[in-house]
C-alpha cells in the first residue's frame, strides 16, 4: 500500500469521523482540555501581530481592556451557540446547512476561508521577517525578492507537512503549542526586564495629527472584536468533543478571551519595549530578543519561531484543507491543500497582508459577524435550540433544509446585507468612517446587531418563516392559541390601506354594493355575512366603509398570513365547531366598545355555492348584545373562486346586498324564531342560480376542473367517489357518465339533460342520510394527522386513524402534547357542521378539520385511503349526526 | 449507504442522549452567569472610552 494511499484513507476518515455526530461516551474534553487545546488554537504569532497593530492605536491601560474585555464580551455572546456543537455533537458547520442549505453553506464555506486564510499569509510574512531581521544581526544583507522567497518556503514546507497527513499533524501540533508557549513565556521575561514597568503601563501611541482618541479606541473595540470572532472557523471542530455545555462553552471564552488574549497584550508589550529602546515599532519575537538581551537568544528564538510559522501554515493547511474535504467530497484532500497553498503563495506574492493587517482582520469580521448573528438568532430564537439533524446531513428522504436547490436565500441575503452594512459603516481599507453614530458600536458589533435583527423581523413574516422553518416538526412551538385575548380594533391606520387593498382586489370583477334599510344605523351593530370565498374578506370592509369592524377568524389564517397583521385587521381567532365562550365575551367586548362585529355564521366556504343551514345560537347571540343585525350577502364571490378550484375565473361579476333586517328597536320584541328567520332569509342564495340571471359568461378552458370534489357520486351509476374532472367535465371513471359544464354554470349531459349544480350536490346528501338511517354509515381510515396549536406552526401528528359513525368522529393519533399515541372522540352532537377543504392552500390537498380547544387537527389521506376520502360525504354525514337537518 | 445508516444511528443515540440529558446542559443559573459576566465586560468597555 503507498503512502499517499494511506494519506487519503486517512483523510477520507477524518473528514467522514470529522462530520459524524460524536456520542456521549466518544467526548474527549472536560473543560480543562477543551481549554487546553482551544488556546493552543488561538496562540500564534499572528497575536504578537495584532498586539503590535493594537499599540499603534492605543495606550496600554485601553489596549488591555480591549484585549481581555472586548474578546470576552464579544466571545459571551458569539459562543453561546456552541452549545449546541456539544449537545449534538456536531460542528456548526453542519448546522450551517440549515441557515444557508447544503449547496448555500459550500459557497459560505469558500467565503470564509477566503477571508480567514490571509492568517497564514501573515505566518509567512513572519518567517520571512525573522529571517531577514536576524542575518541582518549578523551583518548579512540579502539580495532582492530574497523575502518572497523566505516566506513562499514557509508555505511550501507547511503545504508539504500538510500533504503528509493526520499523523505528521499530531505530531506538529504537539511540538508546536510548547514551543509557542516558550516564545511566549521568553518574550515576557524579556520584555518586561528590558524596559521599565512605568514606560509600558503608561504607554501612548504617537498619533497623527488628524488622528481621534475615539475613534482610535473603537478601532482598539473593533480588532479585537474582529480578531476573536474570525478564528470561530478554525474552532468550530472542538466543542462538539467536550463533555458538558458548560466546558465546551467556557473553554471557547477562556481559551480566545483569555489566553489568546494574553499573547496579544505580550505581542504589545514586545512592541513598546522595542520602541522605547530603538524607536521603532516591531511585530518580530525573533528581533526583538535579540535586540532587549542577547543575539544567541534570538538565534534560539529564530528556531523556535521559524518552526512555529511553518507548523502554524501546515496545521492550517490541515484544518481548512479537511473543512474543504468535507464541503467538496470529490476533489481530493491534495488537491485542495495545493489550491490553499496557492492562495496563501499569491498573497505572499502580493507582499502588503501585514500592511493591511487591520483591514483584512475588518473585512474578516464583515462575514463572520453576520454569520455569527445568523447562528445565534437561528438556534435561539428562530429553531428554539432544536435541529433536525437528519435533514442537516442530507439523509435520504429528509429535505427540510433542501430550501431553494440547496440554497436558504433568506439567509444567504441576511449574511450579503449584513456585510454591506458593515461596509456603510466604515471602510476598512481606505479607514474611513462613514457613519460615527454606528461606528461608535464598532462596525462588528453593528452588523451582529443589525443582521439577527434582520433575520429575527424576516422569520416573523409567515410566509418567510414557513420558507425558513421546514423543520418545525424538529421543535414546534407547542404554545396555545390565546382565544381570550382582548382583540384591538382596527388599526386607523391601517384601515386606508386595508380599502386600498380590498378596492384593488375586486376591481377587477365590478363589484356593486347596494344598501338597504341602512339609513341611521351607526355602529355598534352585528353584521351577518354570507361566505363563499377568500373575496368575502375584500368586499365586506368595502361595504362597512367608513366604519372599522372586527371579523372572527378560523386560526388558520392567522397561521397564513401572521398574527400581527390579523390583529391590526381587527380578526378575533377561533377554532371551528367548538363551544367557544371566550369568544362570545370577545365579541360583546367589541359591541361594548361601540364597533361592527362581522360574523361568517355558516363557518365554512359555501361547496357549490349555496347557503348552509344557520342555527338560532345566531339569533340568540343578537338578542343578548340587544344592538341592530345586518346582513351582507355577496353574491358572484364563489363564482369567482370556488372551493373546489381556487383558480380565479376572471369573468365572474360581484354583488352585495347590506341590509339591517331587525333594528334596535325591533331586537327586544322579536323571539329568536323571527330573527333567525329573517336572517336565513336574506342570506340565502345560489349563486349558479345568480349566474344564470345574470348571464354571467366564465369560458375558462379549467371551468370543471376540481368539481368532482363536491359531486362525488355518479348519478348514472351511483358509485361513490367515482367522478373526476378535467377542462370543462366532470366524468364517471366507472360508467363513463360525463357532464359538460357551460359558460353559465349548468351542466348538460350527452343526452341533453341539464343539471343544476346544487341539486346534484344535495342528491347525494339524501344517500348519506339513508345510509345513516339504515346504520350503513361508517368511515373508518388510515389518516396522516397535523395539529395547528397557534398562529406559528402546525405540528406533525403522524398516521393515525379516522372513525366516523353514528356517535360521532374517533381520531387516533400521535399527541404530541402527552407523546402518546391517544385517541380523541368528538361526539356527534357536538358538531353542528365541518370544515373541509378540498385542497388546501392549493398544495395539500383534501382535508378536514377536528378541534379542541388548543387545537385544530387538519387531517389528510393517506396513500391507502385517498380514494375513498372526500370531505363532501364527510361533511353531510357530520351535520346530519350534528342535527343540522333534523 | 452505509454510511447513511451508520449517521442515522448516531443520530438517533445523540437524540436519546439528549432526552436523557446525559450531556449536562446550561442551567439558568450559568446563562445568569454569563450575562453577568458580558454586562460587566460592556461596563469595562464603555469605561475604557474616559481613560
Amino acid at each position: 500500500m503507498s503512502r499517499k494511499h494511506d494519506v487519503n484513507k486517512e483523510i477520507e476518515n477524518e473528514v467522514y469521523c470529522g462530520t459524524l455526530p460524536v456520542l456521549p461516551k466518544e467526548r474527549k474534553y472536560g473543560f480543562i482540555d477543551a481549554l487546553l487545546v482551544l488556546s493552543g488554537y488561538c496562540i500564534a504569532t499572528w497575536s504578537y501581530t495584532q498586539g503590535s497593530y493594537l499599540a499603534t492605536l492605543v495606550g496600554f491601560k485601553q489596549l488591555l481592556i480591549g484585549a481581555f474585555l472586548a474578546a470576552i464580551f464579544m466571545l459571551m455572546v458569539y459562543q453561546l451557540p456552541v452549545i449546541m456543537s456539544v449537545r449534538y455533537g456536531i460542528d456548526i458547520w453542519i448546522w450551517l446547512r440549515s441557515v444557508f442549505g447544503p449547496k448555500g453553506n459550500k459557497i459560505v464555506t469558500i467565503i470564509i476561508i477566503l477571508v480567514n486564510f490571509p492568517w497564514y499569509a501573515v505566518c509567512c510574512e513572519l518567517f520571512a521577517d525573522s529571517m531577514e531581521n536576524l542575518l541582518g544581526l549578523f551583518g548579512i544583507q540579502l539580495f532582492n525578492g530574497a523575502h518572497l522567497i523566505l516566506s513562499l518556503s514557509c508555505v511550501v514546507i507547511g503545504t508539504i507537512i500538510a500533504l503528509r497527513g493526520v499523523g505528521t499533524i499530531t505530531w506538529t501540533t504537539r511540538i508546536l503549542v510548547p514551543l509557542l508557549l516558550l516564545v511566549g513565556v521568553a518574550v515576557v521575561v524579556v520584555g518586561f526586564t528590558s524596559v521599565p514597568m512605568d514606560v509600558i503601563w503608561n504607554y501612548q501611541p504617537e498619533l497623527a495629527g488628524d488622528a481621534d482618541k475615539t475613534v482610535n479606541y473603537v478601532l482598539n473595540i473593533e480588532a479585537n472584536f474582529a480578531f476573536v470572532i474570525t478564528l470561530v472557523g478554525g474552532m468550530a471542530e472542538v466543542p462538539r468533543l467536550a463533555k458538558s455545555e458548560k466546558s465546551g462553552y467556557y473553554a471557547g471564552v477562556l481559551g480566545q478571551g483569555a489566553a489568546g488574549s494574553f499573547f496579544v497584550v505580550v505581542g504589545a508589550v514586545m512592541a513598546i519595549a522595542m520602541r522605547y529602546v530603538t524607536g521603532q515599532m516591531v511585530d518580530d519575537p525573533t528581533l526583538m530578543m535579540a535586540t532587549l538581551s542577547a543575539p544567541i537568544l534570538g538565534l534560539s528564538s529564530l528556531l523556535l519561531v521559524a518552526f512555529a510559522n511553518i507548523g502554524t501554515q501546515a496545521v492550517g493547511s490541515y484544518i481548512y484543507g479537511v473543512m474543504l474535504k468535507s464541503t467538496f467530497k470529490k476533489i481530493s484532500y491534495k488537491t485542495l491543500v495545493l489550491v490553499l497553498g496557492v492562495y496563501v503563495a499569491l498573497l505572499c506574492v502580493w507582499g502588503k497582508i501585514t500592511e493591511y493587517f487591520g483591514s483584512f482582520l475588518t473585512i474578516g469580521a464583515c462575514v463572520y459577524a453576520p454569520l455569527a448573528a445568523l447562528l445565534f438568532v437561528d438556534f435561539f430564537l428562530i429553531r428554539k435550540q432544536k435541529l433536525d439533524l437528519k435533514s442537516a446531513y442530507e439523509l435520504p428522504g429528509h429535505n427540510a433544509y433542501r430550501y431553494s436547490k440547496g440554497f436558504n436565500i433568506v439567509g444567504i441575503i441576511c449574511l450579503a446585507l449584513g456585510f454591506c452594512f458593515t461596509l456603510v459603516i466604515y471602510d476598512p481599507i481606505k479607514g474611513i468612517v462613514h457613519n460615527k453614530l454606528l461606528f461608535m458600536l464598532t462596525p462588528t458589533l453593528a452588523s451582529f446587531i443589525f443582521t439577527g435583527v434582520l433575520y429575527l423581523l424576516l422569520s416573523k413574516i409567515p410566509g418567510i418563516r414557513r420558507y425558513i422553518r421546514r423543520d418545525t416538526y424538529a421543535s414546534p412551538d407547542k404554545r396555545p392559541f390565546d382565544r381570550a385575548k382582548v382583540p384591538p380594533r382596527q388599526n386607523i391606520f391601517f384601515l386606508p390601506l386595508m380599502w386600498l387593498l380590498c378596492k384593488m382586489a375586486v376591481s377587477p370583477y365590478k363589484l356593486k354594493i347596494d344598501k338597504h334599510n341602512m339609513e341611521g344605523i351607526k355602529p355598534p351593530f352585528l353584521v351577518y355575512g354570507s361566505h363563499n370565498s377568500f373575496m368575502d374578506f375584500y368586499v365586506t370592509p368595502l361595504a362597512l366603509n367608513p366604519y372599522r369592524a372586527n371579523y372572527i377568524s378560523e386560526l388558520e389564517g392567522f397561521e397564513n398570513f401572521g398574527e400581527w397583521i390579523y390583529r391590526q385587521a381587527g380578526c378575533l381567532g377561533t377554532r371551528k365547531f367548538i363551544n367557544d365562550q371566550s369568544l362570545i365575551r370577545n365579541i360583546a367586548r367589541v359591541i361594548k366598545r361601540g364597533d361592527i362585529m362581522v360574523i361568517y355564521p355558516e363557518a365554512r366556504y359555501a361547496n357549490v355555492g349555496t347557503n348552509s343551514h344557520l342555527t338560532p345560537s345566531i339569533a340568540k347571540l343578537a338578542k343578548m348584545l340587544k344592538v341592530p343585525v345586518v346582513t351582507l350577502n355577496m353574491q358572484g364571490n364563489y363564482l369567482q373562486q370556488p372551493i373546489w378550484n381556487l383558480k380565479e375565473r376572471k369573468g365572474a361579476r360581484l354583488h352585495a346586498d347590506l341590509k339591517c333586517v331587525v333594528t334596535a328597536d325591533e331586537i327586544d320584541k322579536l323571539s329568536v324564531d323571527e330573527i333567525l328567520g329573517r336572517i336565513s332569509r336574506e342570506l340565502t342564495y345560489d349563486e349558479y342560480k345568480y349566474q344564470l340571471e345574470n348571464k354571467i359568461v366564465i369560458n375558462d378552458e379549467w371551468r370543471a376542473e376540481g368539481l368532482h370534489y363536491p359531486l362525488y357520486k355518479c348519478r348514472k351509476c351511483g358509485k361513490d367517489f367515482a367522478m373526476t374532472s378535467s377542462g370543462s367535465k366532470i366524468t364517471c371513471k366507472y360508467c363513463g357518465d360525463s357532464y359538460e359544464m357551460d359558460e353559465l354554470g349548468q351542466l348538460h349531459s350527452s343526452s341533453g339533460e341539464v343539471i343544476h349544480i346544487p341539486d346534484w350536490y344535495e342528491w347525494q346528501r339524501g344517500f348519506v342520510h339513508e345510509e345513516i338511517r339504515e346504520g350503513r354509515y361508517k368511515l373508518d381510515i388510515p389518516v396522516r394527522v397535523e395539529a395547528l396549536p397557534n398562529a406559528v406552526n402546525f405540528v406533525d401528528c403522524g398516521i393515525g386513524r379516522l372513525i366516523q359513525d353514528n356517535e360521532g368522529f374517533s381520531l387516533e393519533f400521535d399527541n404530541y402534547r402527552t407523546e402518546k399515541h391517544e385517541i380523541l372522540k368528538f361526539p356527534a352532537k357536538s358538531m353542528v357542521s365541518l370544515h373541509t377543504e378540498y385542497d388546501y392552500r392549493g398544495k395539500f390537498g383534501p382535508c378536514v378539520t377536528l378541534s379542541t380547544y388548543d387545537d385544530t387537527f387538519f387531517i389528510y389521506p393517506t396513500e391507502e385511503s385517498r380514494d375513498v376520502f372526500n370531505p363532501t360525504k364527510i361533511q353531510f354525514a357530520t351535520e346530519f349526526l350534528g342535527g343540522l337537518y333534523s | 449507504m452505509d454510511n447513511d445508516k451508520e449517521i442515522e444511528s448516531r443520530i438517533d443515540q445523540v437524540l436519546q442522549a439528549e432526552k436523557e440529558n446525559q450531556i449536562p446542559r446550561m442551567t439558568k443559573r450559568d446563562y445568569i452567569i454569563a450575562a453577568v459576566i458580558t454586562v460587566i465586560a460592556l461596563l469595562g468597555i464603555i469605561g475604557g472610552f474616559f481613560l
